[in-house]
Parts: structure tokens; C-alpha cells; sequence
């Protein structure tokens, strides 16, 4: 295509004249940008969808040699999971776990992260750059002497003992986000309750504190959610009490070949997971992300 | 007066800080400090009374043996192309899903689902998809009339199989904060470049990438750390096999430590990595403006 000197109806000079390639790449970019988005998804999804399907198939199918995409759903994998009851107690242990974890981490986590986002202290910076080092700690780092430390005291195969590793990875985190979340409210808030004439705390637990609570929230959800699906420190810390990665670890062991059980197993598991992305998605983003988006 | 106040200040600052440091002083300093002790003795919990100072003697066993140059180059092998692999893909994904407009919130809720479901469960997933015989993976490839993999079983396939996990599972992290930085991004010089004539590609890459990298520098820190230190997927797919294939540093110290308790040895592979892990982490994150408290009070 020649060079033309174009101008627009206002007069100016349209410095790039379209050739017929570029042309073309305008009219297919958006359906080429729309397709390979829908594939990155379904590429997400795939691995989801078809634990969903080894599920509800029977074995014939989905032991099948060309694996089947069509197939006759049933809901035996799942009675069956269900009525053997080894599920509950790995969703009654995970359930204690997580809750105490969460209650816990929030409790000491949210002191700390209010100061640090609020209070300009000698130190804080670097006291904040530690706090987040504990979180890139390699895990064996710590499960080695946690490890002894369980053997040797009794701490082994105990809700306590498991609730003390999970805070331990859990607590960097929660200080962390709790962090940004107090760092997007106005400091107006504590000015005027101090003009008010509240104490330090009161400002603290009166007036920061109920504003935080949608963060708050979303940070529970997220330590939850660690430490629902947390496997190193339960599988090494305890043998009797069971959480729910550790108990599907054991079954992949053991049957190797029921994999529909095993995918109804997995399934389970998944769905207070899956819920959560649901309702909170855009909390978890943040939380998922470290705080690096907000 | 004022220095009263400012007792009271630094009274409740540091009440409000003891908790969690004391904490996490206890559950994260001192298990350091114990594992720094156990690497310098030859502490086994198959003879935990006959303790005996080895001084760097577990260091210099480590250091000359062939299994540690061996795990430390699948772990840098495998974080290196994992966190690249999600780079590019990452990003690419964000710049495209930024000039997207139809379906966003739902892509965006399926890109988040890979690392936020429980990773044994995705784990176990793959582990039946990759499966030679009756696998899904094989049988699409064949489909396609390309040849089966064998995808666990032979040891070089094993670690790109273990890659494909990690970048399915963490693509969308990278992604995440990418799509985050591009929608903070200044438009500004973006439109300036290209009222001069620039190219998309060009205004990407000369404009967009540069003003994202703060952005990126975040993401690619925190996901090496994590790749370094990845457990659940090896451990899960193939446990550093075939043979020591995939045995990567955090693999190694686990077998040492847990199953053979050598907690002499295992401590200073460890150590090790903690190290590895604090300068990578000073080198960069410190120049990233992330500690800067912003209110004042």
C-alpha cells in the first residue's frame, strides 16, 4: 500500500496510514485475544472438570483405556465415600485446626499489623520486612526442629501441636494483609478520636478496629483456607488425627485404583474451598497476591 | 508532659507488638537457631542420646557429595523455568485480559481456582491424568497423533511434568498481579507513544513493561521463593523419583530429616536454603517500596 497523506475531518495529520495487514490484525485481534483467554481457562479448569467426572463414573469407566468424555453419572463413589466415614474425621480435624489457627493468628496477627500500618516507630520498616521473612522461610527449615521438639515433648499427634505449626506459617500472612487493609483507611479516623480524647487503645479497639472488619473478614477466610489445605507440617506432625490433604494422601496410597472413590473424596474436600472463591473472590485476590494488588 | 505522652505512645506500640513477635520469635527464631545447632552436630533420632559435635562437618559431607549438586541443580532447574514459564505466560494473559471486555469477572474467577483449590486434590488430579495407560493426557496427545509420554516415568519428562503443574497451578499469581499493575498503570505515556506512531508491540514492551516491572519484581520474588521451597506437587506426583530425578534441596533435607532422621545433616541442607532464601530476598525485595509504613501517627 502506497504512502498517503491522510488528514481527519479536524484538519490534523493521521500519522500512520493503515496497511492492509494491520488492517486484517484490528479485525481479528479482539476474537484472537478472546480465544486464547477462554483457552487459558479452560486450561485452568480442565484438571477441575475432570476430577468432577472420574467422580461420578463407574469403574468400568473411568478405568476405561480411551478415557470417556461421555458416560452414564452416578452417585455411587460419593455414597460410598460417605457411608465408609473415614471423611468426616479428616473434615472434623481440619475443621478444629483451621477455626483454632484462624482465631489465633487473627488475635496476635491484627495487634501488630495495625501498629505497624498506623504508628511511624523506630525500626518499623525493618520490624515489618521480618515479620514477612518468616513467610519465606523453607518450611523444612523449621519442620526439622519442630519435628524433635514433637517427639520428644508429646506434642506429636495433638490438636495443639498442629495448631502451633499452623500459626507459625499462617501468622506472617495475617499480619501482613491485615497491614494493607489498615493502611487504606484515613488517619482522620484516629485523629479525630483523639481529639475526642480516646486513648491510644480505645482509637485501637472503638474506632480502627469496626471499620477494619470487611478485611478482617477476608483475612480469616485466607487463613482458613492455608490452613485447610496446608499438607507438610499435618502429615509429618501427626499420624492418628488425620487432616483432609493428609487423609486423600493416605487413600492414594492405599487404593491406588478406586479412583472414583478418590475423586469423590477429593470433591468433598474441595467444596468449602470452592465456596469461598465464590463469595469472596475479590478478597482472595488481594490475599492470594500478597497484598501486591488491591 | 510530652515525654509522658510519648511514653504512653511507645508503651502501647509496644504492647500491641509483643504478642505476635514474641510468637513468632519462638515458632520461627529459635526452631532457626536449634536447626543452626543441629547442623553442627551429628543428631540422629535413631540414636538420640549419642549426640557429638561435628563442627562443619555435615557442611563439608554435604558440599562433597554428589546427591546435594545433584538436588541443587533440579531445584534451580525447575524454579528457574517454572517462574519463567509463568512469567511470560502470565503477563502475556494480563496484557491481553486488560483490553478484554466481555466475560471479564468470570475469566478472572477461573484463573483464580488453580492456586486457591487444595493443591493434594489438583495434585492427585494430574497424577491420574498422567497416567501412561489410562490417562487423559496420553490419550489427547495420541488423538492429536503425537506420541504417548511417558509423563512421571522417565526422568526427563518428570521434572517438565512437575514444571506443568507448578505453572498451572501459579500462572495465575504472576497473572494476577500483572492484571493489578496494569489496571494502576499511567496511561498517559502509553497514549503519548502512540500519538508518536509507535506499534503495540513496541509501546508494550518499551512502555508498559518498564513501568510494570515494580509490579513484576514482587511477583517474581515471592513466586521463586515459593518455587524453591515447592513440597506438595513433587512430593505428591513423583517423590524426587524416577530414581533422584526430581529430588530437589527441600525433597532431600525431607527424606534425610523425617524418614532416614539424620536431623544432623538434614538441618544443615536446611540452613542451606534458609541462606539461599535471605539474600535472594534482601537482594531484592528491599528495593522494592513495599516497607514504607504510609500513615503516620
Amino acid at each position: 500500500m502506497a504512502e498517503m497523506s491522510m488528514t481527519d475531518p479536524m484538519g490534523r495529520q493521521i500519522l500512520q496510514p493503515l496497511t492492509a495487514t494491520t488492517r486484517i490484525a484490528r479485525a481479528v485481534a479482539p476474537w484472537l485475544r478472546r480465544l486464547i483467554l477462554w483457552v487459558f481457562a479452560i486450561w485452568c479448569l480442565f484438571p477441575i472438570y475432570w476430577l468432577a467426572t472420574m467422580s461420578l463414573k463407574r469403574q468400568v469407566d473411568a478405568m476405561a483405556r480411551t478415557p470417556r468424555f461421555w458416560f452414564q453419572p452416578i452417585w455411587d463413589n460419593y455414597l460410598a465415600v460417605i457411608s465408609a466415614g473415614d471423611i468426616w474425621g479428616y473434615f472434623g480435624s481440619s475443621l478444629i485446626v483451621a477455626l483454632a489457627t484462624t482465631a489465633v493468628a487473627l488475635a496476635l496477627g491484627i495487634p501488630t499489623a495495625y501498629v505497624l500500618a498506623r504508628y511511624r516507630f523506630r525500626g518499623n520498616s525493618d520490624f515489618g520486612f521480618w515479620i514477612l521473612s518468616t513467610r519465606m522461610t523453607p518450611p523444612v527449615a523449621m519442620l526439622i526442629p519442630f519435628f524433635v521438639l514433637y517427639v520428644r515433648t508429646g506434642l506429636m499427634d495433638t490438636y495443639p501441636g498442629l495448631v502451633i505449626a499452623h500459626v507459625a506459617i499462617n501468622l506472617s500472612i495475617v499480619v501482613w494483609l491485615m497491614k494493607g487493609f489498615f493502611e487504606d483507611l484515613p488517619s482522620e479516623l484516629e485523629e479525630a478520636a483523639f481529639m475526642d480524647g480516646a486513648t491510644y487503645f480505645q482509637a485501637f479497639r472503638q474506632i480502627c478496629l469496626p471499620v477494619a472488619l470487611p478485611g478482617i473478614a477476608a483475612v480469616a477466610i485466607l487463613s482458613f483456607l492455608f490452613s485447610w489445605n496446608e499438607f507438610l507440617f499435618s502429615l509429618v506432625l501427626s499420624n492418628e488425627i488425620r487432616t483432609v490433604p493428609v487423609g486423600l494422601y493416605s487413600f492414594v496410597g492405599y487404593q491406588q485404583v478406586r479412583w472414583g472413590e478418590l475423586s469423590a473424596s477429593a470433591v468433598l474436600m474441595l467444596v468449602p474451598v470452592l465456596a469461598f472463591v465464590f463469595i469472596f473472590q475479590k478478597q482472595l485476590v488481594r490475599g492470594l497476591t500478597m497484598g501486591a494488588t488491591k | 508532659m510530652r515525654s509522658s505522652a510519648a511514653r504512653s505512645r511507645n508503651r502501647f506500640i509496644l504492647l500491641m507488638l509483643a504478642p505476635a513477635t514474641v510468637l513468632l520469635a519462638g515458632l520461627t527464631l529459635i526452631p532457626f537457631i536449634v536447626s543452626v545447632g543441629f547442623s553442627l552436630t551429628n543428631y540422629s533420632l535413631t540414636a538420640p542420646n549419642d549426640i557429638a559435635f561435628v563442627g562443619l562437618g555435615n557442611y563439608l559431607a554435604l558440599f562433597s557429595s554428589s546427591e546435594f549438586w545433584n538436588a541443587a541443580w533440579v531445584t534451580v532447574q525447575f524454579t528457574v523455568v517454572a517462574v519463567g514459564l509463568q512469567l511470560v505466560l502470565g503477563v502475556g494473559i494480563a496484557a491481553l485480559l486488560h483490553h478484554e471486555t466481555r466475560a471479564v469477572s468470570a475469566l478472572r474467577l477461573i484463573y483464580l481456582l488453580p492456586m486457591a483449590i487444595t493443591p493434594v486434590a489438583a495434585v492427585f488430579t494430574f497424577r491420574m491424568m498422567f497416567n501412561p495407560t489410562l490417562g487423559v493426557f496420553n490419550y489427547i496427545l495420541k488423538s492429536m497423533g503425537l506420541p504417548a509420554q511417558d509423563w512421571l516415568g522417565s526422568p526427563t519428562m518428570a521434572l517438565a511434568s512437575l514444571i506443568l503443574v507448578d505453572s498451572w497451578q501459579w500462572t495465575p499469581f504472576i497473572l494476577l498481579i500483572a492484571a493489578g499493575g496494569l489496571a494502576a498503570l499511567d496511561e498517559e505515556p502509553l497514549e503519548a507513544a502512540r500519538m508518536d506512531g509507535a506499534g503495540p508491540m513496541a509501546i508494550f514492551f518499551q512502555h508498559t513493561l518498564p513501568m510494570l516491572f515494580p509490579y513484576l519484581a514482587v511477583a517474581i520474588v515471592f513466586r521463586s521463593i515459593d518455587a524453591f521451597k515447592t513440597f506438595d506437587i513433587i512430593f505428591v506426583l513423583t517423590n524426587g523419583g524416577p530414581g533422584i530425578a526430581t529430588r530437589t534441596l527441600n525433597l532431600l533435607a525431607y527424606k534425610q530429616g523425617i524418614e532416614f532422621l539424620s536431623m544432623g545433616y538434614a538441618a544443615a541442607i536446611a540452613i542451606v536454603m534458609l541462606i539461599v532464601t535471605i539474600v535472594a530476598s534482601q537482594l531484592f525485595l528491599r528495593r522494592v517500596d513495599l516497607f514504607k509504613p504510609k500513615a503516620a501517627l
